[in-house]
Order: C-alpha cells, then structure tokens, then sequence
C-alpha cells in the first residue's frame, strides 16, 4: 500500500459501478434507433419527422421548466428526450404535427416535473402523455391510420384466398377488413352482432371465422414481424423492438423478469381466451397477440422504467403478471383494441404497494 | 330520560316547521314542472311530425305511443314514442316519431348524461338528422354494418341510440298490427 | 370594519376552495361549464345565506346534542326548495345540474359555516360570511370552469371564444381535467400567497 494513500471513511454504498442516468438512458435510446429506422423505411420521413419533433419539445420543455424551478438544468442526461421519443412511438405516422409536441409538454410537466423531476414520478411520463392525448383527441390518435408502403393495413394482404367474395360486402364491413390495425380487426370480429352481419352478407358462409383465423396465419405473422403493418410508430416491426431489446439486456440495463413475465401472461392468456366466442382457438394465436399492438415497445421499453417499477424481483414478476393480464382483460373485454399502456400506468401506481409485499426481510431477522 | 325526550321533541319541531314549508312549495311548483314538462313532449311530438291529433295508447309491455292523426281527414300520419336505453353513463331517451311506413321521420334525444363532448355529441342536429328516412334494416350503426354513421369517439352511445329505436320501432311495429287483426 | 372583513375574507383569504378545501365534490362535478358553475355557485350561496341566517337565529333555542342533525333539517330543507323551484322555472339548469342540486346538502362549506360561523355569531355577521363564502365559491368555479370550458369546448359561457380551427382538449371537460386544472389553480393561488 502506498504511504500517501489515506483510509476513506464514508457512508454506504461502498460498490461504484461505472452505471450513469445519462449513460442508461443515451442507450436506451440508442436501442430504439432499429425501430425508428424501420419506422422511417416503412412510412417515410413524416415519421422521423413526428418522433425527432416529440423528443426535442420534450427537451426543450424540461430546460424551461427546470429554469423556472431555479434547479440546475439536467436535459443533457436523455431522460427528456427519451420520454418524447416514446411518446411519438406512441403515435401513428399520420398524426398531425401539433399532437406530439402537446404530448411531449404535457408528459414532462404534469407527468414528471410537477412531481419533483426525474426519479420522483409516479407513473411513467410518456404513457401518461398517451394517455392524455387518448382521452383529448381520439380521433386524431385512432383515427386516420397510414398504410405502410405496398400492404394493407391490417396485415392481412392475401384477402383473396381468405374470401374470394369479400367484395360483396358492405362497403364498410370491406373498410374494416382491409384497413386500420389487426388489433382493431380482431375487436371488431370478436362482436358476435357484427360477425353475424358479415357472415350473412358472405351468403351464410363463416366468414367472420375465416378473416379471423386469417390474421393468425404464417403471412400475417410474418408481417407483424417485420412490420409491414399499420400501427403506431413504434410498434411497427417485432424485429426491430427485439434487436433493441437484445442490446439492452446484453447491456444489463434492462432486466428480465418484467418483460419476460409479461409477455408470457399475455401469451398463455391469449391462448386459452383469445379465440372468437363459439369457436376454438388457435395455437397461432398466442402469437397474433404478442407480435401485435405496443406489447414488445411497451414490455421491454416501458414497463422496464427505473423509477416507476418494482425493486425487488418478486415485486418484478408480480408487475409483468399484472401487465399481462390486464393488457388481455383491455383486449378482449374492454371498450379499446389495445390495451398495453393503461395496464403499464396501472401497474405504475401500484408499484408503491407491490415494494411494500416484497420487502426483503432483515438479514438474521426471523419472518413473522 | 326526560331530557332525550325533550330533544327529541325539539328536533320534531323543527322537521315538522321544515316539512311544512316544503309542502307549500312543492304545491306551488308541482303543477309548474308538469305542465312544462307535458308541453316540452308535446312540442317534440308536434316538431316530429306537425299538424297532427295525437292519441295516447299503451302497448302490452306497458310503452306509451301515440298515434298522429291529420285532423282534417282522419289519415294515419304516423306514431311517435319514446326509446330508452343505457349508453355509456346514463340512459339516453329519444323521442322518434315515424311514418305508417315504420320508416324513421325524424328523431329527437330527450334526456340523456352521456361524457361531454363525446356521447353527448348525440343531441347536435347533424347527428339526429341523418336518421330520417331509415327503415328498420337501416338502424345498426356502421361499424354493425347499417347506414347509422356514429359519432367520433362515441360508439357505444351511438350504438345504443340506434339499437334503442330498432328494439322500439319493431315493438310497436308487432302491436300495430295485433292492433290491425282485431 | 369587522363586516367588510367577513365580507371579504372568503375570495382570497378563507378561499372555500383553495385555501380552506371544502366542498371539492361539486367543484369537480359541475365545473365542465361556466353556465353550469354560475347555477352551482349562485344555488349553494344561495342556501349558505339561508341556512346561516336561520342557524344562527335559531342558535339560542338549539340544545347543543342535537344541532347537527337541526342544521341538516334547515339545510336540506332550502336545498329541496331549490331543487323545485328550479326544475320549474329554469329546467334547463336543473337538467344540466342534475343530481348535483340534492348534494348541495352534503357540501361540506354549509356545514362548515355552519357549524364553524354561524352558530357562534349573530345574525349580520352570519349574512356577511355567507355572502362572502358563496362569492368565493362561484367565483372559483367559475375560474375552473372558465379554463376547463375554453380549453375542452373552445367556448365560454356557450360563445365561441377560439378559432373553429382549435380542437378542443377534450380531457379539459372529463373527470381528470377537472384534478388537474384544480392543481394547477391550487399551485398557483400557493405561489401568490407565499409572495406577499
């Protein structure tokens, strides 16, 4: 030991570890740059365009916000930017420009600065932006949904072998095979009075059967793997998610068990309920469920936020299990198609008290 | 024992003065609110289908309808009654009156709660106006299938209003004609 | 001097709302329009003056067992008196007020000043704290409502006050806009108090 070293006394923790707030979230964001570049090939500038202009007013907003708090200005680390980002991967390419920078202010004020700033909000910032401008403007964030270059929307593009008479009918009933999203679809079938309405129109055949068995086929699975679908910015490849995914978890930045466990509850769920009321269900249809909507953006991007999750890693597998269920619960019972990010802010309130169950006992402490 | 009788006493004394009161008022106002609210019916009925008689008939689930009559030459000008179901926070009641055709003449929402800016959209006249001239195979909205275009944001209220008029429509469609046989 | 005072202790000071956090149901409820916060505003300062002049009339002969349940009777009686004169001569406030009207009985700022005011002083000062309570009351209702009707409907008091190209916020006129702009106007009346 050398003489000019001194004995440091100081508090725990002892163990540095080299991991920053700026360093995890430059990489998450980094992790993301797969998805908005198969976002961009798929639709084009407006969606970098969209996601870029979310994330700078996200940042942008924090600066003023933390200028007026008089507290030293922190938008450099990316939390900021990475809440805006996700933010506008919450949105469709063809959204109007005006929506993500509101929902970029709205996530950073009320979602996080009025609580204190980053580490003190109780609810992930960018799904409370969503949720906002779900409840603001519905038809601007569910209607007008954009196309991906050279496919039908909902994934479905070899209608003709699904049902060669498909154009006979009702122009709107063709509307809703064809278009929107195939979480939209599949609501839609899952009402037995529209499905009786098709099947009549089909001249008594299932129809509603087949378009149904239709989006859990090897084709659209594969679209809604590599993203030739209509859906939000962010959802629109698996593939890209999991690359980013990968990244992250090699890195040891995000950990397993939430991501994993929520997945698997929304897997096995799916496939003892997810089939059309009347008839069976299918063992693709696990994963029309997991490849479709937000679920791979939202288990592995969002439900892994540091300050809004569980810190124990029983307290993990309860909020993953608790995600899955109720993203499943919103998909086939409840009023919307896609229910990822109302069961992610859920869960983010009861985070406090899922801490509370888990709390490690004291080490030598006898359990009660 | 005495002395909780005694406030017992006391409290009767004030219920009783209040009880009182409310009664005077409530002989004053009663008869207001009725004839207001009869005279709002009547003038919906009248702006559904005008210069009609109507008669008050009820059916045998216990629905009131009325049937409009032209006064001069005692024709059958159509029936105007009122649809209720639950929508998405309330129940929403809308008056409709429709031809002897049983096609929809025009449709008025009568009472309703539904979520500001969305449900209660329903009670703006480019919502009600479209219904005119539908026949009952027309009333499923069109995520159903039908020619009801709903409201933006507003599927279940749209939905139970056109649902409400079908189910009434084809009720009194089916007593009408018990109503022809005898 | 002191009756000015009482007066006017309600629209910043004693805020029923803001400062003293009373009464938040109907705050919340009816706070979707200004027209609709006026008729709430103006039916609860209505039975505030009713019932404290009274209760603080009757504060002599009420053994002190039993004058909440004696206040509750005062209170609900002009609360139904309102209810029915409403329903007769302004429908159209009475529907859009709904079941809010009967909650006035539970509102807690005529209890309250019941209980904290009027049955400890005499009549006038009764009548000028409930005057000045049933101001504060409508005038921050009002000043929710205002926010909550430009930014949800884009009107004020049923006139166009924005652009028809403006998209209303309509979370303004839901439940959660009405805790949010509560919030912000909270935070806000906080920062000028700490000022003076």
């Amino acid at each position: 030991m050398n003489k000019n070293d001194k004995l440091i006394v100081s508090p725990a923790p002892h163990v540095h570890d080299k991991t920053t707030v700026k360093n995890v979230m430059w990489n998450v964001v980094l992790a993301l740059v797969p998805a908005l570049i198969f976002a961009t090939y798929y639709w084009g500038l407006r969606a970098l365009l969209l996601s870029l202009t979310g994330a700078v007013t996200a940042v942008v907003c924090e600066a003023i916000i933390q200028k007026l708090r008089k507290v030293p200005i922190t938008v450099n680390d990316g939390s900021a930017f990475l809440t805006g980002l996700l933010l506008a991967f919450n949105i469709h390419a063809g959204a109007p420009i005006w929506l993500p920078i509101i929902g970029a202010v709205f996530a950073i004020t009320v979602g996080k600065q009025v609580f204190g700033g980053l580490g003190n909000n109780p609810v992930n910032p960018a799904l409370l932006g969503r949720a906002f401008l779900m409840a603001s403007w519905p038809t601007h964030m569910t209607g007008g949904w954009v196309a991906v270059k050279g496919a039908a929307m909902s994934g479905i593009n070899n209608l003709s072998h699904i049902a060669t008479n498909l154009e006979q009918l009702s122009p709107k009933a063709y509307e809703l095979v064809t278009s929107a999203t195939p979480l939209n679809v599949a609501k839609s079938l899952r009402d037995s009075s529209f499905i009786a309405e098709i099947n009549a129109q089909a001249g008594g055949i299932d129809l509603g059967g087949r378009i149904f068995t239709g989006l859990t086929e090897m084709e659209t699975l594969k679209s809604l793997f590599w993203g030739n679908i209509g859906g939000c910015i962010g959802e629109v490849s698996v593939f890209a998610l999991l690359l980013g995914a990968a990244y992250l978890l090699y890195k040891n930045i995000i950990e397993w068990r939430i991501p994993l466990f929520f997945i698997g509850t929304v897997f096995v769920l799916s496939f003892i309920f997810g089939g059309l009321p009347g008839s069976g269900t299918s063992v693709m249809l696990p994963f029309f469920h997991i490849f479709s909507g937000g679920l791979m953006l939202g288990a592995f991007f969002m439900a892994t936020d540091y300050t809004t999750t569980p810190l124990t890693k029983q307290g993990r597998i309860i909020f993953g299990i608790g995600c899955g269920l109720l993203t499943i619960v919103i998909r086939l019972v409840g009023g919307y198609p896609e229910g990822v990010s109302y069961s992610i802010l859920f869960m983010n309130v009861m985070t406090p008290l899922i801490d509370r169950l888990t709390r490690p006992k004291a080490f030598g402490r006898v359990k009660k | 024992m005495k002395y909780y009788l005694k406030l017992g006493f006391i409290l009767f004394v004030f219920c009783a003065i209040a009880s009182g009161i409310l009664a005077y008022i409530n002989t004053l106002t009663a008869p207001v609110i009725a004839e207001r609210k009869a005279r709002e019916e009547e003038e919906t009925r009248n702006s559904l289908i005008p210069n009609a008689d109507f008669e008050q008939k009820v059916t045998d689930q216990g629905m009131i309808y009325y049937v409009a009559k032209d006064p001069a030459k005692d024709e059958l000008l159509g029936y105007t009654f009122i649809a209720a179901d639950v929508g998405y926070s309330s129940t929403v009641q809308t008056m409709v009156g429709v031809d002897p055709e049983f096609e929809v003449l025009g449709i008025q929402v009568v009472d309703q709660a539904e979520t500001p800016g969305l449900g209660a959209n329903c009670t703006s006249p480019s919502f009600a106006s479209q219904f005119s001239g539908m026949s009952i195979n027309d009333l499923y909205v069109d995520k159903d299938g039908g020619e009801v275009a709903s409201l933006s944001g507003a599927t279940i209220t749209s939905r139970c209003i056109t649902n409400s008029l079908r189910e009434s429509i084809l009720d009194v469609q089916d007593e009408d004609q018990i109503g022809g046989e005898q | 001097m002191t009756f000015i005072k009482e007066l006017t202790k309600g629209l910043i000071k004693d805020n029923p709302i803001f400062v003293l956090v009373l009464g938040l149901c109907p705050t919340l409820a009816v706070t979707t329009s200004v027209i609709n916060a006026l008729g709430m505003g103006s039916a609860a300062t209505f039975v505030l003056l009713c019932s404290n002049i009274i209760i603080s009339m009757i504060k002599g002969i009420t053994p002190s067992k039993i004058r909440i349940p004696v206040y509750i009777v005062v209170i609900a009686s002009f609360v139904t008196i309102v209810d029915m004169v409403m329903a007769a001569y302004l429908p159209d406030l009475h529907k859009s007020l709904g079941l809010f009207i009967p909650l006035i009985v539970v509102n807690c700022i005529i209890l309250g000043r019941a209980e904290a005011f009027a049955s400890k002083n005499n009549v006038i000062m009764s009548i000028a704290d409930a005057i000045g309570m049933g101001l504060g009351f409508t005038l921050s209702l009002t000043l929710i409502a205002t926010f909550r009707e430009i930014l949800g409907a884009g009107t004020w008091l049923g006139m166009r006050v924005t652009p028809m190209s403006y998209d209303p916020m309509l979370i303004a006129i839901l439940a959660p806009g009405a805790f949010i702009t509560l919030g912000f106007l909270m935070a806000l009346m906080n920062m000028i108090k700490e000022k003076k």
